[in-house]
């Protein structure tokens, strides 16, 4: 353990490009883009589905590949792809390498939960209550805006929370195909052997302490969303219902 | 307490004893020998080595458990030491390497005494090597090859900055890759670089998608006769020996009725591997998809070490 608090006190590894703050920096903006496009990808769809009930297990169901397919191999399977596609598309073979193989994994690893929460969210909204609303004049768009969302926001936001985590945790991944990262300290680290141990549980601290403390400063989020008048009915339903 | 008294206890557990000592002797090949645990690396070559060993042993009499896919040299090593399997194949370079990267020679010889030395004290016996290697291959595609005129790695300084270098993430502090370069006078690092793991599926597909211009391979990795990828020729002989030897536990070898004989029948498989081989099998496993214990035991039969 003192190997591993001497490298994070060594200078030298907090600056450059090879640093922690610039390795936390890419790390952070390859899992918010990821989860951003997963959640202009999920958030619809599961609004969709569980506000008319329609096609909510298919997506789902396709949705859940993403998550059934290890990271991994979805990296390696996209690659070869994504290099073949470059001169097509014109895009530079560096992006084809490294950031469309991670993103696209990334993707698919946060979909599925964003997704099923918004459709779980909304099918949780008690029947009766959306019955009245359409009873007193509200058009869809107005019950899901004015009466399904803020009831369910909640779990939405649980679902957006686990795509977080996932994405922060696994986003590490990338490293395997030259893209930067905190997965960098992990993998680098494997490759040195038993000089190189500090630095891979060195990453792994910090991958797991960002993990946390997004997990943590999302609940709080999550907390402040929910309205007040229904804040402790809620908060039981997300426990229940958010994927483990 | 009072169970410590009691002779029933102190009957079962002497039964116990007697349970345990008839099961060790029970437990073993042939001739009353162990069992033999044998772990693998989790790639094809490993793979196939520790299978090919397997086979010959099971052939001749010893009851054989297989451990194969035990991660890389990082998780296996320690597994090894600590007594998970009994015999292990090792890349004499590379593993030597895992100890001490300073010690390692461009001869296979070389670096299996030094091995031997470093895994003495851990009570490790390293046994003979393989003829064949698989070494650290400088490999470009054939159009840049053709291009720039590139035939061996003296031939890369003068283009050094037209090229895209796939190099592994440790390359910084390895003799082998950074100090390597450096030798051939390539002003290191690179300007243009990918962090990619030497002898990976990454690298060998970015170097076909045309992301990077040069990458580390092994040299019998099937990739490179798969995509047609030229080898670069090391001619100042800076990459390390890593012919392939067995590790054995001594612990395990001090159990047997005739560990002499338990040696030459590992000794005579691997006199028969060579480069060539290695290669060959390689792509019957890896890129023809064949199983490991078929190609395994063809290459045993047409050695003769293994009646058809």
């Amino acid at each position: 353990m003192s190997d591993v608090l001497a490298w994070f006190l060594d200078a030298a590894h907090w600056q450059g490009p090879t640093g922690i703050p610039v390795r936390l920096w890419e790390h952070l903006w390859i899992s918010g883009l990821s989860v951003l496009a997963a959640t202009a990808i999920g958030l619809p769809v599961g609004l969709y589905t569980g506000h008319t009930g329609r096609w909510g297990s298919l997506a789902i169901n396709v949705a859940n590949i993403g998550r059934a397919i290890p990271s991994y191999a979805i990296l390696v399977m996209v690659l070869p792809v994504s290099l073949a596609l470059a001169p097509t598309f014109g895009y530079s073979p560096n992006l084809g390498l490294s950031f469309i193989p991670t993103f696209t994994a990334m993707v698919l690893l946060a979909v599925p939960p964003i997704l099923v929460n918004a459709h779980a969210g909304l099918r949780s909204v008690d029947p009766d209550l959306v019955d009245a609303a359409r009873a007193m004049g509200l058009k869809e768009g107005e019950i899901l805006r004015n009466v399904e969302l803020p009831l369910a926001s909640s779990v939405i936001v649980g679902g957006f929370r686990t795509a977080v985590l996932n994405v922060i945790a696994t986003a590490t991944i990338g490293a395997i195909v030259s893209f930067g990262g905190l997965g960098r300290f992990i993998i680098d680290g494997r490759l040195r052997g038993v000089a190189g141990i500090p630095e891979l549980v060195g990453g792994a601290i910090i991958v797991t302490v960002l993990a946390v403390g997004v997990d943590m400063a999302l609940g709080a989020l999550q907390r402040r969303m929910t309205p007040a008048g229904v804040r402790m009915a809620i908060g039981q339903v997300t426990e229940a219902s958010a994927p483990a | 307490m009072g169970w410590k008294r009691s002779p029933i206890v102190r009957y079962l557990a002497i039964a116990a004893v007697l349970v345990l000592m008839v099961g060790a002797c029970g437990d073993g090949g042939g001739a009353g020998n162990p069992t033999v645990r044998i772990g693998s690396d989790n790639f094809y070559e490993s793979r196939l080595m520790a299978e090919i060993y397997a086979q010959v042993l099971e052939a001749n009499g010893y009851t054989v458990e297989r451990s194969f896919g035990l991660g890389s040299r990082q998780e296996r090593a320690p597994a090894f030491e600590e007594g998970q399997v009994d015999l292990v194949p090792e890349y004499v370079g590379s593993g030597l390497g895992y100890y001490d990267t300073s010690q390692i020679t461009g001869d296979g010889e070389t670096n299996r005494e030094r091995l031997a030395g470093i895994l003495a004290d851990k009570a490790v016996t390293v046994l003979a090597i393989t003829p064949g290697e698989d070494t650290n291959a400088a490999v470009v595609r054939q159009d840049t090859a053709d291009e720039l005129g590139l035939a061996s790695m003296s031939d890369l300084a003068a283009v050094q900055d037209d090229l895209r270098w796939g190099l592994p993430p440790d390359c910084d502090e390895n003799p082998l890759c950074k100090g390597a370069l450096e030798q051939y006078g390539i002003n290191y690092p690179p300007a243009q670089r990918e962090s990619l793991a030497a002898c990976d599926v990454p690298i060998a597909e970015a170097l076909n998608g045309d992301a990077i211009d040069f990458a580390w391979l092994c040299s019998t990795q099937p990739a490179i006769a798969q995509y047609g990828f030229v080898v670069l020729d090391d001619d100042l002989d800076t990459q390390p020996a890593e012919n392939i030897a067995p590790l054995v536990r001594n612990d395990f070898l001090d159990q047997l009725d005739d560990a002499a004989a338990f040696q030459a029948l590992l000794d005579e498989a691997s006199a028969g591997m060579t480069t060539e081989e290695l290669t060959r099998l390689g792509v019957e496993v890896a890129v023809n998809q064949r199983e490991v214990d078929e190609v395994a035991r063809e290459w045993l039969e047409a050695q003769g070490l293994l009646e058809s």
